[in-house]
């Protein structure tokens, strides 16, 4: 275990230096699909924060019972108990939300992060490590969603969380709330990201 | 387990191996899952259930009122009487939503659907009691193209359809409207808005007569019941 | 039919040493290995920017200042994009090989006369930056990039780039004030005259409206070999093969073949757009059916989809399967 590393080391790769979207690219659909305004990807970056913390802390719990042929199965078993939760409270609470967001939620059970963050972390430490590597991971993922569905909605349409930021004449940018406009963004951050971090290492 | 295996194969190690004896970590979790699921299932479907119902009721004032009417009606604190029912017309079941105010039919909302240009449109349509009049049209989900086919949602466009008679039969016009059947259409978004108009064609055509009747039929009994929802004020 | 490969042949040699400058570059193509030193970029879009001369002309006489304000928007903003571009990624700076300046003048030729400053400029900045720097410059890119600009504002800016946004009531020009022969059909059923269509008289892109100042500068490309005839001679073909056959099967409408081949982008595409040697095929082989395969799907869409044309997409689609068509046609070797 002493390789392991420790919860606060946890807690902060997962912010950025794992960043689980520009890192590591997982988690690409929803980063695709929510992040065409800011409140619909918050929602969504908090219904994982949920289900990863959650399934961290079970998996954490009963890591000494898994055994390793039987364990994506309860992985699996524990991501989509929690997704269901979160896809229930939402339709009951935030309805509207709910509809917005569609199948993109149920979809958060083949969101490759949380699996990941099982196996990897979860599955092998203690508790509190588990819960500071899955908040770190969460918000790395939020981070990653906000800096998209940002320049998402104010090009799109001139808006942020739904107030309006640009005058009233800002022609909107369509194509930037469509899906391509989703492929367009995330692969000019994401090559900025990697000019960053290849910049970094090329000055020690 | 798996050294144990080998090196003490009774019976005791055979039953081990049973894939069920295996798996129980994996059945436990399920049964207690699916139990909880159950359990949340049970406390919150009547809620999303409402939502989904909400969805549609909450727009009936505005679409029988008008939209300035509607508010000040809410504002004063009264209250609508909705009842639904499902009317069968011209091979269609139509959700017909019917609105009262002091037991006295203010108006049907209609909810409908039909081919949009990229996908389904689902829309209420608000008319009078006796249906000769269009009084409001509200969008609930559509899938056209954003910047264009997406702007029938926009209040300015769907103020266009009221007061117009259920009559006739509306048509988009590229050029201003100006017969009284005619409804401008969206610039770059033709099909969408000749989608719209054909919808509320055919749902008004197909209902103009049962509405009518049944507000008929519905006003004379209820006169003289009071209401438990009259002006609270 | 070897002739025409020479310039493929010495464009990549041209550009590729500079460019890159470090891995060695296989090339693909088919004897005779010969560069002819001539043959360069820079003379080659000169050349474009000859035939493009009619056109032009054509576009200022209909469309007058709105035509020539487009143009100079997209020069401008191409000229910057690439200039900006170059010194981002440390490269010698060179605007001199004229293939931005090229771009522009498509791009501006491509845009709806009346169409807001903003659109040239965004158009340009995405047609150099996504559609051509992203990839590693010229020689490089998938996609035409004039092309690459124009379909991202088109989705953009919808409602500017529609159609319908091609009418406008108040510039004083004849020729905007209708709809384009096109929609006219598309949506009423009204059919332009052969002869409006030929000379240019009506509403459109301001390079896509004459058929005649297409044909032109087009036909002086081919000749100066600057533009495989291959290509072009594909699309026209299937385009008179389908919209024959369509005439044939009787609808009832006055909308003819050859209707289909005057109207739109077709002419201006086929000459000018869908013949950038940098995305199109290496053989002659590749590029027949490069151009058939755009023709093909011209048709599809003025045919069925909900736009009245379909030249832009048509080019980004048979550019995707570009590569896949060079590795189909490739020749087989000299004793095999």
């Amino acid at each position: 275990m002493t390789d392991q590393p420790t919860a606060f080391e946890r807690f902060t790769q997962g912010i950025l230096p794992e960043n689980p979207v520009y890192r590591q690219l997982l988690g690409l659909c929803p980063v695709l699909a929510v992040t065409n305004s800011m409140q619909g990807a918050m929602t969504m970056a908090g219904a994982v924060l949920f289900v990863l913390l959650c399934a961290n802390v079970i998996i954490s719990l009963i890591r000494d019972l898994l055994k390793p042929h039987l364990r994506i199965v309860i992985f699996t078993l524990t991501i989509a108990t929690f997704v269901t939760i979160v896809d229930r409270f939402l339709a009951a609470y935030m309805y509207q939300m709910s509809k917005s967001l569609g199948p993109y939620i149920p979809l958060i059970i083949v969101n490759c992060i949380i699996i990941c963050r099982c196996e990897v972390c979860a599955s092998k430490q203690s508790v509190l490590t588990a819960a500071s590597d899955a908040i770190g991971q969460s918000l790395g993922f939020a981070l990653a969603l906000a800096s998209i569905a940002s320049v998402r909605e104010i090009l799109g349409t001139g808006m942020f969380f739904g107030f309006r930021v640009l005058p009233k004449m800002w022609p909107d940018w369509v194509i930037m709330v469509l899906p391509p406009g989703a492929f367009l963004t995330f692969g000019l951050l994401l090559g900025a990201v990697n000019w960053v971090v290849a910049k970094k290492k090329a000055n020690g | 387990m798996n050294t144990s295996q080998q090196t003490v194969p009774d019976s005791k190690n055979r039953l081990k191996d049973l894939f069920i004896f295996q798996a129980w970590l994996v059945l436990l979790l399920a049964s207690f899952f699916g139990a909880a699921l159950a359990g949340i299932q049970l406390t919150l479907s009547p809620k999303i259930e409402a939502n989904k119902l909400n969805e549609t009721l909450e727009k009936v004032p505005e679409l029988i009122l008008g939209a300035d009417a509607a508010q000040a009606f809410i504002d004063k604190n009264r209250q609508m009487e909705i009842d639904r029912q499902f009317i069968e017309a011209g091979k269609k079941i139509y959700s017909v939503f019917q609105a009262k105010t002091n037991g006295q039919t203010a108006g049907w909302v209609v909810k409908s659907s039909g081919q949009g240009y990229a996908g389904k449109i689902e829309l209420l349509i608000g008319v009078d009691a006796k249906s000769e009049e269009i009084t409001g049209l509200f969008i609930l989900d559509q899938k056209e193209t954003p910047g264009l086919g997406n702007k029938i949602m926009e209040s300015v466009w769907r103020k266009q359809f009221i007061n117009k008679s259920t009559q006739q039969q509306l048509t988009a016009v590229k050029t201003k409207a100006a017969a009284p059947n005619e409804i401008n259409a969206i610039t770059g978004a033709t099909i969408s808005s000749k989608s719209v108009c054909g919808i509320v064609n055919q749902s008004l055509e197909n209902l103009r007569q049962p509405l009518a009747s049944a507000a008929l039929n519905n006003q004379n009994p209820s006169d003289n019941q009071p209401n438990n929802n009259q002006e609270k004020k | 039919m070897s002739d025409t490969n020479l310039k493929k042949q010495s464009l990549p040699n041209k550009i590729k040493p500079d460019e890159t400058g470090e891995a060695p570059v296989i090339q693909v193509g088919h004897s005779p290995h010969l560069s002819n030193e001539s043959f360069t970029t820079r003379r080659m879009m000169i050349d474009v920017l000859i035939a493009l001369l009619p056109v032009v002309g054509m576009s200022v006489y209909i469309f007058q200042l709105y035509a020539v304000k487009q143009m100079v928007i997209c020069l401008v903003a191409c000229l910057a994009a690439e200039a900006a571009f170059i010194k981002m990624r440390n490269k010698s700076f060179s605007l001199s090989d004229c293939s931005a300046a090229v771009t522009g003048i498509i791009l501006g030729l491509s845009l709806p006369a009346t169409a807001p400053w903003y659109v040239g400029v965004i158009a340009s900045v995405v047609a150099i930056g996504i559609g051509k720097v992203i990839f590693g410059g010229l020689g490089m890119n998938l996609f035409n990039p004039a092309m690459v600009g124009r379909a991202f504002v088109m989705i953009a800016f919808a409602g500017l780039m529609a159609a319908s946004g091609y009418e406008s009531l108040h510039t004083g020009i004849d020729a905007i004030t209708q709809a384009t022969p096109l929609n006219a059909f598309k949506q009423m059923g009204i059919s332009t005259s052969i002869k409006d269509l030929f000379f240019g008289l009506t509403n459109g892109s301001p390079g896509e409206t004459s058929a005649l100042a297409c044909l032109v500068g087009g036909i002086y490309l081919c000749i100066r070999r600057t533009a495989s005839w291959e290509i072009p001679a594909g699309i026209i073909a299937i385009v008179l093969i389908m919209g024959g056959l369509a005439d044939l099967m009787g609808s009832a409408s006055d909308w003819t073949v050859l209707h289909h081949l005057f109207s739109g982008s077709l002419l201006f595409g086929a000459f000018f757009i869908a013949t950038d040697p940098v995305s199109s095929p290496l053989t002659a082989k590749g590029k027949f059916i490069f151009g058939a395969g755009i023709g093909f799907f011209i048709m599809i869409l003025r045919f069925f989809s909900g736009y009245p044309e379909g030249v832009m997409f048509a080019v980004l689609l048979m550019n995707a399967l570009t590569p896949l068509l060079n590795r189909w046609t490739i020749p087989a070797a000299m004793g095999e």
